[in-house]
C-alpha cells in the first residue's frame, strides 16, 4: 500500500480521479463505507476548487498516524490568486449550492481536521484530515 | 522464537495498538535502549539458558505459595503450558532479537493473562521477581567485574521496562475494546427504528443527543428508509431533554438527508415552547414538519400514506379462550 | 460517457453512471430540455443510484435540469440518492429544496404518476 498518492489537478476528470483516489486509499485504511463518501465527497469539493479557482494545482493523500489513531490526510495546493476574505468564505452563508462559495465550511464538517493556509497571491493549501475511529 | 506452544503472531493486534516499526524504534530511543545494551544481553544469553529452568520454577513456586494466584494454576495442563511460555519468554530476553516479532510475543502473552483473569497487581509483580532473581545470580558470577554486572543489570533492566509498558498497553488496549463495544450495543439499543405500517417508519428518540449519536442516527435511519421503502418517517422527541439549536440543526439535517432519500418526516414531541425558543434564536423550523404529539404525527403520516383508519362500532371485548 | 434516456408513455427516464463526468452532466441537461420540449413529455426522472459521490457541481447541474425542465412544463424527480450520499450532501450543507425526490425509480414514476392525476405529495 502507498502511503502517498498525487494527483495532479488540470481538468474535471483529474477531479475523479483524485476522489476514487481517496476512496481507494479510505477503504484499505479500513474506514466504514459512510466515512469513505464523506472523504471522497470532499476530496471533490477541494479538488473543484483548486480547478475552478487556480485552474491547476495538486490533491496529495497520504495515510498518516498519531499514536494509536490511523487516518488519511488530503492536502489540496494551489498556486491561485489565493482567498482574500478566509473568514467570510467559512461562513455557512456562503453556500455552494449557489455557485458562489467554496464550499470550505462544509468540506470542515465532512473531516475531523480542517485547516487552510492562503494569502493574496500567494496561492492556497487545504488540509483535511480524517481518522478511523 | 520457535515454541510451539505460542501463538501465531497477531501482526494485526499490533497495528491496532498503533506498534509499528517507527513506534517501537522511538520506544527503544526514549527508553535509550540501544544496540549496546543488544550486546550485552546477547552476551548474557549462555548463562540465562543455565538457569532458566531454575528461574521458572522458582517464579511458578512463587505462584503458587500465594492463595490468590494459586487458583490460576489448579490445572496441571495451565500450569505445564503457562510454564513453557514463561520460558520461551525468559529465553526471549538475551536471544538478542528485539524487533516487532518480540513486540508481538509480549503482547500476545499480555493479552493471554488479561483474558485469564490474572490482575494486574499479580501479573506485574512477575517482572520484579525476574530482576530480583536474575540480578542475583548476574552480581554472583560477575562479582569480580562489578562494572559489568552493573551494565548487564542495567540492560535487562531497561528491556523490563520495554516488557512492562506492552504488558500495561496490552491490558489497556483490551479494555478499552470492550468499552467500545459496550457502547456500541448501548447505542444501537437505544436508538430502534420501527416500521409500523408499509412506508411509514418510527424513531423514538430517547436521551440527549450529540454529534455522534445523531450521525449514527441519521445513517440507521437513512439505511432503514431503502430498506424498508419507507415515504414516512416519524421523528419521535418526547424523550430527549434538552433541545438546544444544536440538536434542532442536527433533526434538520436528518430530515434533509431522509427527503434526498423521498421521505417526508414528521418530528413529533416537540413542545410549542421549545419551538418558540428555537424560532427566536435564528433556527429555521420552517423545513421540518412538526405536530405537537406522537398520535397527531400517526394521523398525519396515515393521510399522507392514504390509510384511512375505520373504527370497528362493535368490537370485541375481553380476551378470546 | 453519454447517458441514455429512454421514453415511457408521458416520462423520460434517464438514468446516470457511476464514472460520470462534469461535461456529461450537462450534455444530459441539454438533452433533456431538448427532447421535453420534442415529445411534449410531462414527468422526467433522473436515476443517480450509481453516483457514489455528489458534490456541488452535481447538486447544482440536477438542479439546474428540473429548472430548465419545468420551464418546458415537465416535472423532475431526482431518485436513488444512497444513504451515505445523502449523508455526506447534508453534511456539506447542500439541499435540493425545490427539486423533487424518491427513493428509485418505481417510486419516482408512481410520485409523477400522482401528480399527473392532480394531488399528490409533493416529495419535498
Amino acid at each position: 500500500m502507498a502511503d502517498e498518492t498525487r494527483v495532479p489537478i488540470a481538468s474535471e476528470l483529474d477531479i475523479v480521479t483524485a476522489r476514487q483516489q481517496g476512496r481507494g486509499l479510505a477503504a484499505q485504511l479500513g474506514f466504514p463505507l459512510g466515512d469513505q463518501t464523506l472523504i471522497a465527497t470532499a476530496i471533490s469539493e477541494v479538488a473543484r476548487n483548486i480547478l475552478q479557482y487556480a485552474r491547476r494545482g495538486e490533491v496529495r493523500l497520504e495515510l498518516i498516524q498519531q499514536g494509536r489513531l490511523r487516518g488519511i490526510q488530503v492536502v489540496a495546493r494551489d498556486d491561485g490568486p489565493g482567498i482574500a476574505d478566509i473568514a467570510k468564505a467559512m461562513q455557512d452563508g456562503y453556500s455552494t449550492s449557489g455557485g458562489l462559495g467554496l464550499g470550505l465550511p462544509g468540506c470542515r464538517r465532512l473531516m475531523d481536521e480542517f485547516d487552510v493556509d492562503t494569502s493574496v497571491g500567494k496561492g492556497t493549501v487545504v488540509t483535511l484530515k480524517k481518522w478511523v475511529r | 522464537m520457535n515454541d510451539p506452544s505460542f501463538q501465531p503472531i497477531q501482526r494485526s493486534l499490533l497495528d491496532e495498538m498503533g506498534l509499528t516499526e517507527k513506534e517501537w524504534a522511538r520506544r527503544r530511543a526514549w527508553l535509550a535502549f540501544t544496540e549496546e545494551d543488544v550486546e550485552r544481553l546477547r552476551e548474557l544469553n549462555k548463562f540465562a539458558s543455565s538457569y532458566a529452568d531454575l528461574v521458572i520454577e522458582e517464579l511458578y513456586n512463587h505462584f503458587l505459595s500465594f492463595e490468590e494466584t494459586k487458583a490460576f494454576f489448579r490445572d496441571p495442563q495451565t500450569l505445564q503450558r503457562v510454564k513453557s511460555l514463561q520460558k520461551a519468554y525468559f529465553k526471549g530476553l538475551t536471544e538478542g532479537d528485539y524487533g516487532l516479532d518480540y513486540v508481538a510475543g509480549r503482547v500476545n502473552i499480555g493479552s493471554v493473562h488479561a483474558r485469564i483473569g490474572l490482575e494486574v497487581k499479580w501479573y506485574m509483580g512477575a517482572y520484579t521477581f525476574y530482576m530480583r532473581t536474575v540480578g542475583e545470580r548476574i552480581f554472583r558470577q560477575f562479582k569480580n567485574d562489578l562494572d559489568k554486572a552493573l551494565s548487564y543489570y542495567f540492560s535487562l533492566k531497561k528491556l523490563a521496562y520495554l516488557d512492562m509498558i506492552l504488558a500495561i498497553e496490552t491490558i489497556i488496549f483490551l479494555r478499552e475494546q470492550t468499552i467500545r463495544q459496550q457502547q456500541e450495543a448501548i447505542r444501537e439499543l437505544s436508538t430502534p427504528v420501527l416500521q409500523l405500517r408499509e412506508g411509514l417508519l418510527i424513531l423514538p428518540i430517547i436521551g440527549l443527543i450529540d454529534t455522534q449519536r445523531a450521525r449514527q442516527l441519521t445513517q440507521g435511519l437513512l439505511g432503514a428508509i431503502r430498506a424498508t421503502r419507507a415515504r414516512v418517517v416519524i421523528l419521535d422527541i418526547t424523550g430527549v431533554p434538552a433541545v438546544d439549536s444544536k440538536v434542532a440543526n442536527h433533526l434538520i439535517q436528518t430530515v434533509d438527508a431522509s427527503r434526498l432519500m423521498g421521505a417526508i418526516v414528521i418530528v413529533t414531541g416537540l413542545s410549542g415552547d421549545v419551538a418558540q425558543a428555537l424560532v427566536t434564536i435564528g433556527v429555521d423550523l420552517s423545513r421540518i414538519r412538526t405536530v405537537g404529539d406522537l398520535q397527531g404525527g400517526m394521523e398525519e403520516a396515515e393521510r399522507i400514506l392514504g390509510y384511512r383508519v375505520v373504527r370497528d362500532e362493535n368490537p370485541a371485548r375481553g380476551t378470546v379462550r | 460517457m453519454h447517458v441514455p434516456i429512454l421514453k415511457q408513455g408521458p416520462n423520460l427516464i434517464a438514468t446516470v453512471q457511476a464514472a460520470l463526468t462534469d461535461a456529461d452532466l450537462v450534455e444530459l441537461r441539454d438533452e433533456l430540455a431538448a427532447k421535453v420540449g420534442n415529445l411534449r413529455s410531462r414527468g422526467v426522472v433522473v436515476d443517480v443510484t450509481a453516483l457514489d459521490v455528489i458534490d456541488s457541481f452535481a447538486l447544482r447541474t440536477l438542479r439546474s435540469i428540473a429548472y430548465t425542465t419545468r420551464l418546458r412544463g415537465a416535472e423532475t424527480v431526482i431518485v436513488g440518492i444512497q444513504p451515505n450520499v445523502a449523508f455526506a450532501m447534508v453534511q456539506l450543507g447542500m439541499k435540493l429544496e425545490d427539486v423533487a425526490t424518491a427513493l428509485d425509480l418505481e417510486e419516482g414514476l408512481a410520485l409523477l404518476n400522482r401528480e399527473l392525476r392532480g394531488g399528490g405529495n409533493h416529495g419535498g
